[in-house]
């Protein structure tokens, strides 16, 4: 047999350089986690499948590495730390003292579509914050800082950091097209395809009532995807609705403190980047999904990391409290992770340097 | 500077055509010169940008993975792969249509028939497939499709029409028309969110030039 040194498609070997440095980059890294407090967690790479079936949506479901082991039981290999930390918390969540930090260092391997060319192997870290669902917007601002302060170690401060918050588009996707169209418009906000804000034109707040208020009910609604995907919020964040505004002037207040606290990362509100992790846009999928890192349980804070060079974020995470919700369990929940992997790619490298 | 990817296609004297419109003027990428020369990647210091010229087919892994920040595709091949791209704007011009083609008078199949059905776009056409009575075996291949119904090698083609006068002159007729296809404008995220304000102005002038759809 002639012996090959080629790996599959998405997954790479480190090897000397490489390795030193994605290893030397974790250690500082975990330290940094280790001095806000949070606690390891080792967690397995293979788990029941099972359990996940209800936990994600059909394009996550799709990315697991399914496979029967001897006895029939259906496995996959973890695609995710988040779903595979609450199915294992959740459960023992009334013994545990509130609030919880946990982190994380490892693999996910997730299975990508046919033509896609996204990595199929991931290198992580990062972190999960638990508290009282009181405690939600602490944790928003502590996983967000936290994730700032990582990725300015890691990147030298040239790492972009985008906050949004998953579901604050919704009111305004309905008002411009109705409740049918609105996950369709969603995914096109996403792509900021600009003649998405010229459907609201012809939506129904333009449409079912006579007169110069409804028109410029429309002419609002169009104004605002407009900013939206132009700038990345409406300029009044009434146009949102009531919970729509108070989530962005919360978004505001935190990308102030982000500022403040670690200068040297760039963060801008982005609603358009996350318009497809909208419980409308998800309860409407059959199995499409949104972005190449469309989750499904983000219900508040969402963010994402990039860095120059680099297409895809380095980093992502947000609020999840509804995944806890489908364990029955009653928690707010933050996370985020970062992906050591392509902080430490040559290319990269050059570019941070 | 703004790197932006171009075809060297049928789109590319379109997106040219845009790109002067909004003011960027590349010309001479479209020259004899140019095209004779075996330069692939230009620089317009004066413009801020550079522009590498590239296959249709490969200009999404391009911008995929973040070596250019932008480019301009066919939706065709845009459909084919990867839907993490941003697509802010489709061009206005150089505009044709995907549609299910076959030998003239030919019918299309009745339900629950399986038929053979050849294309350079496999996606597209299980997506099309998913939404008719009928099914068909998939022929992917890589170009000169008209001739597959003529020889019996597929009952069908998806492929794309400009003006159908290539289709006549092989006996062959357009049956359904499946999707208007257009040049469109692709950023990726990175870029997006660290050089907005170059790129929104650049699609600004582009939507006030009248070349956007």
């Amino acid at each position: 047999m002639k012996l090959r040194a080629t790996l599959p498609a998405g997954v790479q070997a480190l090897l000397f350089g490489s390795a030193a440095r994605l290893r030397k980059l974790e250690a500082e890294l975990s330290a940094e986690l280790e001095a806000r407090g949070f606690l390891e967690a080792v967690l397995p790479m293979v788990d029941y499948f099972a359990p996940y079936e209800p936990l994600l949506a059909p394009a996550a479901r799709a990315e697991l590495y399914r496979f029967a082991d001897r006895d029939g039981e259906l496995l996959a290999l973890r695609s995710d730390f988040t779903p595979m930390l609450a199915r294992l918390l959740a459960p023992h969540l009334a013994a545990l003292e509130l609030p919880l930090k946990l982190f994380y260092r490892g693999d996910v391997v997730r299975c990508p579509e046919r033509g896609a060319q996204s990595e199929v192997e991931q290198h992580q870290i990062g972190g999960e914050l638990l508290g009282s669902e009181g405690e939600g917007p602490a944790l928003e601002r502590e996983a967000a800082l936290a994730c700032a302060r990582l990725l300015a170690l890691a990147t030298g401060g040239r790492a972009h950091l985008v906050l949004g918050f998953a579901g604050v588009l919704d009111d305004l996707l309905v008002a411009a097209v109705g409740r049918e169209r609105a996950p369709e418009l969603a995914r096109a906000v996403a792509r900021r395809e600009r003649g998405a804000a010229r459907l609201g034109a012809s939506g129904p707040t333009a449409g079912t009532a006579s007169g110069g208020a409804a028109a410029a009910g429309a002419v609002a609604v169009q104004a605002a995807i407009g900013e939206i995907l132009d700038q990345g919020s409406p300029r009044a964040g009434e146009a949102l609705g009531v919970r729509g505004a108070a989530a962005l002037a919360r978004l505001e207040e935190l990308r102030r403190e982000l500022a403040r606290i670690e200068p040297t990362v760039a963060v801008t509100i982005d609603l358009a980047e996350f318009a497809d992790f909208s419980p409308l846009a998800i309860a409407a999928a059959t199995g499409e999904s949104g972005g190449r890192d469309f989750r499904s349980y983000y219900d508040g804070l969402v963010l994402r990391a990039y860095l120059p060079g680099r297409a895809r974020p380095v980093a992502s995470g947000g609020r999840y409290d509804a995944l806890f919700r489908k364990l029955g369990a009653q928690v707010a929940a933050v996370g985020f992770s970062i992906r050591l992997d392509a902080l430490t790619e040559p290319r990269i490298q050059e570019e941070l340097s | 500077m703004i790197r932006l990817a171009l075809p060297k296609g049928r789109n590319l004297e379109t997106a040219l055509a845009a790109f002067a419109a909004g003011g960027l003027d590349l010309s001479g990428l479209d020259s004899a010169a140019a095209r004779d020369s075996r330069r692939l990647w230009h620089c317009f210091p004066e413009l801020g940008c550079e522009v590498l010229l590239l296959k249709d087919r490969d200009l999404p892994l391009y911008v995929g993975r973040g070596v250019a920040d932008c480019g301009i595709v066919g939706r065709d091949v845009l459909d084919e792969v990867d839907g993490d791209l941003l697509v802010p704007l489709e061009l206005a011009g150089g505009r044709s249509r995907l549609s299910l083609i076959g030998r003239a008078g030919r019918a299309l199949p009745g339900a629950g028939e399986q038929v053979r059905l050849a294309t350079k776009y496999p996606r597209t056409a299980e997506r099309f497939l998913d939404r008719q009575p009928w099914s068909a075996e998939i022929l992917e291949l890589s170009g000169s499709i008209e001739l597959a119904p003529l020889v019996g090698l597929a009952d069908f083609i998806l492929d794309i029409v400009q003006t159908g006068s290539t289709l006549r002159a092989h006996g062959l007729a357009e049956i359904e028309r499946v999707r208007e296809i257009a040049p469109c404008f692709v950023v990726h995220r990175a870029a997006w969110q660290m050089r907005r304000a170059e790129l929104a102005g650049l699609l600004g002038r582009l939507e006030r030039a009248g070349v956007a759809a």
